[in-house]
């Protein structure tokens, strides 16, 4: 067999209402040149990357919903070996983030109980169209113990940082066990969940 | 014939420049924006005649109708963590099309769901 070229292996999604940007993020269509009609029209299934953190490789399996939060279809498969999520939101609609809520609830039935959660506040690159402050975003995810983080997928701000960051979340619960992938899911005892420091974005 | 004939002749050299021990001697990366696809030695270099939409499709081709060109030399990557960085399509038949994970770019291959084995078209990537 050929020698594993990975030290861990991490599946994240995307989830959040449509028109949030999701695919956006893992898309990156908007204002590529290069992203031809036909790629566009089929649609992304789901992305790998590779990060390397604290001199581990680590692969990245990103997952779109593709959709399936319009029909309220997301279930326990979608979330089947999720170690992380990326809950996202607009920060120019309201109902988005009201929202937020309900997909914690959805995730809490759903997923891993020990599944990593981050907040994106999406968009904020339409700063003179946001409606939901950085202040409320940063307050929910202190009360739920999450992470958060304002985004743009259109100007490409803080896309890659959150994906770092929720790895190496991740790299922390799963801190001292084998470097096997299949194994790195393992939960260890949760330190006390730290309210992130306000991220810059768009400055 | 001449054409396949053509065909050989390129495929010696691409074989002789970026080919070593069957596997793929440099870093594949994407034509246009540089992101790193495959490692050093993690292909295999493989002959076949496969047909692949073009990434840039005529604007004005008729309606539902999508252009190909069929590609002879692919890196086979038997499974989908071998790769640094790539995105997979929706599936279209028994694929999901490989684009490029940071610029989407593509099709720069095929993903095979009978085989889960990949296919990178080597005219469609740079060797580095």
């Amino acid at each position: 067999m050929a020698k594993k070229t990975y030290d861990l292996l991490f599946k994240l999604l995307l989830i959040g209402d449509s028109g949030v940007g999701k695919t956006c993020i893992l898309f990156r269509f908007s204002d590529n040149h290069f992203t031809t009609t036909f790629i566009s029209t089929i649609g992304i299934d789901f992305k790998i990357k590779t990060v390397e953190l604290r001199g581990k490789k680590i692969k990245l399996q990103i997952w779109d919903t593709a959709g399936q939060e319009r029909f309220h279809t997301i279930t326990t498969s979608y979330y089947r070996g999720a170690m992380g999520i990326m809950l996202v939101y607009d920060i120019t609609n309201e109902k988005t983030f009201d929202d937020i809520v309900k997909w914690l609830r959805n995730i809490d039935e759903h997923a891993n109980e020990d599944v990593e959660k981050m907040i994106l506040g999406n968009k904020c690159d339409a700063e003179e169209k946001r409606v939901v402050s950085k202040e409320r975003g940063e307050a929910i995810a202190r009360e739920h113990g999450i992470r958060f983080m304002e985004t743009s997928a259109k100007a490409n701000i803080n896309i890659d940082r959150a994906f770092s960051e929720l790895a190496e979340a991740i790299l922390d619960k799963a801190a001292g066990r084998d470097a096997d992938p299949d194994h790195a899911r393992i939960a260890v005892e949760r330190r006390p969940s730290r309210a992130p420091p306000a991220k810059a974005c768009c400055s | 014939m001449s054409e396949i004939e053509n065909k050989d002749t390129v495929t010696e050299e691409i074989q002789k420049d970026f080919v070593e021990d069957g596997k793929n001697k440099l870093i594949v990366k994407c034509k246009f924006c540089g992101s790193k696809i495959l490692e050093k030695k993690t292909a295999k270099y493989v002959t076949q005649e496969k047909e692949l939409p073009l990434m840039q499709q005529d604007a004005n081709r008729k309606e539902g109708e999508v252009q190909k060109e069929m590609i002879i030399e692919y890196y086979h990557v038997d499974h989908m963590y071998v790769f640094e960085n790539i995105g997979f399509t929706h599936p279209v038949e028994n694929h999901k099309y490989l684009i490029c994970a940071d610029c989407d770019a593509g099709p720069i291959g095929y993903f095979d769901l009978d085989s889960k084995h990949s296919y990178v078209a080597l005219s469609r990537i740079v060797h580095s």
